[in-house]
């Protein structure tokens, strides 16, 4: 009993990688910049993955469905009706702070909302548009 | 020798349903767009397993907890019996399926648990960790135990898969069940419909 307690706890523990959203968006760009030198996050380019109805997928075609228009406000699953707090550092301060679950989560919503994984590119102009906390 | 009744109705209906709720969370455990689905399902399994724990006390005998778990040293000896000429057999669960058992019952009621605080948002990542962890040792064991099943098959040439469809095994008549329960299967469905429900809420 005692050892699966323990067994269940150390599996259960995250490797909790701490980090800041400015760490996490300056590695995309750092990635996006090897890919395409020069490049540059853009407010723009993020602010249109953000709201772009992709139509890949019926239930979840825009990131803005679940995460509602403006990053800042808290937002709401398009399946299954429950909060989901806000996207953005300054109205979450929980956001971008793990480099494990930001990553988790953009390969899942990517791949479902635009059908493929999103870019280091897309990824940071995406982290660039939210975190001006609009 | 004879073909007698093993497994009433609940254990069997129980049983696949778990398999199918368990391989729709598998595949829906990657989406958004199904995580409802996703949600029912270990609702489902959750409840399966919640009605299987009160029929292992009330149930009919080879269902019977007391007539299948049995200590470490039982599972071993069975194991390694397994390998001689005559390899023990058992109407029941064989002692080493006890274990299996107890662990598949165990992991799905904690994935399940653990799932809901996912579901609810309210165990942040380490609740998502977690999940993910207890889920794929849920489907180790699954494994372990879909090996345990064929090869006790083999061992005892006696298709084990179909018994747990049809209820039938061979054994000595005395061992049979008298009824195969059907009526509680409606208690089975109900706490199942009811989990699932409460999951997705
Ligand atoms: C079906 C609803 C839904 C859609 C559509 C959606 N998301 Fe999300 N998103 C979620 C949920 C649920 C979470 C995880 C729960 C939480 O952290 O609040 C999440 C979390 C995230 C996170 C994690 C941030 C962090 O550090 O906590 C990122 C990044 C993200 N989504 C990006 C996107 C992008 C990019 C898109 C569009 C391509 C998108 N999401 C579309 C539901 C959605
Ligand atoms: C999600 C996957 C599965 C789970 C959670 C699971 C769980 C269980 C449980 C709890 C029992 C005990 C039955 C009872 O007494 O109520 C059992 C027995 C059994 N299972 Fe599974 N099972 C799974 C997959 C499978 C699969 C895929 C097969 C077939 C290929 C299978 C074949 C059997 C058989 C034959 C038995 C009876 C074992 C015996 O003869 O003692 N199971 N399983």
């Amino acid at each position: 009993m005692k050892g699966t307690a323990i067994i269940l706890l150390v599996l259960g523990t995250p490797l909790v990688q701490a980090a800041t959203p400015g760490e996490i968006l300056a590695s995309y760009r750092a990635e996006a910049t090897r890919v395409s030198p020069g490049y540059r996050p853009s407010v723009a380019q993020g602010a249109h993955l953000y709201g772009r109805q992709f139509g890949v997928s019926e239930k979840m075609p825009a990131c803005s469905g679940c995460h509602t228009a403006r990053p800042s406000q808290p937002g709401r699953h398009v399946v299954t009706d429950k909060a989901i707090k806000p996207l953005a550092p300054t109205a979450n301060a929980e956001r971008f702070t793990d480099p494990a679950k930001v990553e988790k989560w953009f390969r899942r919503n990517c791949t479902e909302v635009v059908g493929r994984e999103c870019s280091a590119a897309e990824k940071a102009d995406f982290m660039t548009f939210v975190m001006e906390g609009r | 020798m004879h073909k007698i009744l093993v497994w009433d109705w609940p254990v069997r209906i129980g049983h696949w349903m778990l398999v199918g709720a368990f391989a729709l969370a598998w595949l829906s455990s990657e989406s958004e767009a199904w995580r409802l689905v996703h949600a029912c399902a270990g609702g489902t399994m959750a409840g399966v397993v919640i009605f299987r724990l009160f029929w292992g006390v009330v149930g009919t005998r080879h269902a019977r907890f007391a007539s299948f778990v049995r200590g470490p040293g039982a599972a071993l000896a069975y194991v390694r019996g397994l390998a001689t000429d005559s390899p023990p057999h058992v109407v029941g669960h064989n002692p080493a399926g006890g274990w299996a058992i107890l662990a598949l019952l165990g992991l799905t009621l904690l994935s399940a648990a653990s799932g809901w605080f996912v579901y609810q948002d309210a165990g942040g990542t380490w609740a998502e960790d977690l999940h993910e962890g207890l889920s794929s040792m849920l489907l180790g064991m699954v494994l372990l135990h879909v090996a345990g099943v064929l090869l006790g098959s083999l061992a005892h040439r006696e298709n084990l898969v179909h018994a747990m469809f049809s209820g039938f095994k061979q054994g000595p008549a005395h061992a049979a069940i008298a009824t195969a329960r059907p009526l509680p299967v409606l208690v089975l469905l109900g706490c199942a419909v009811l989990c699932a429900w409460w999951f997705a809420q």
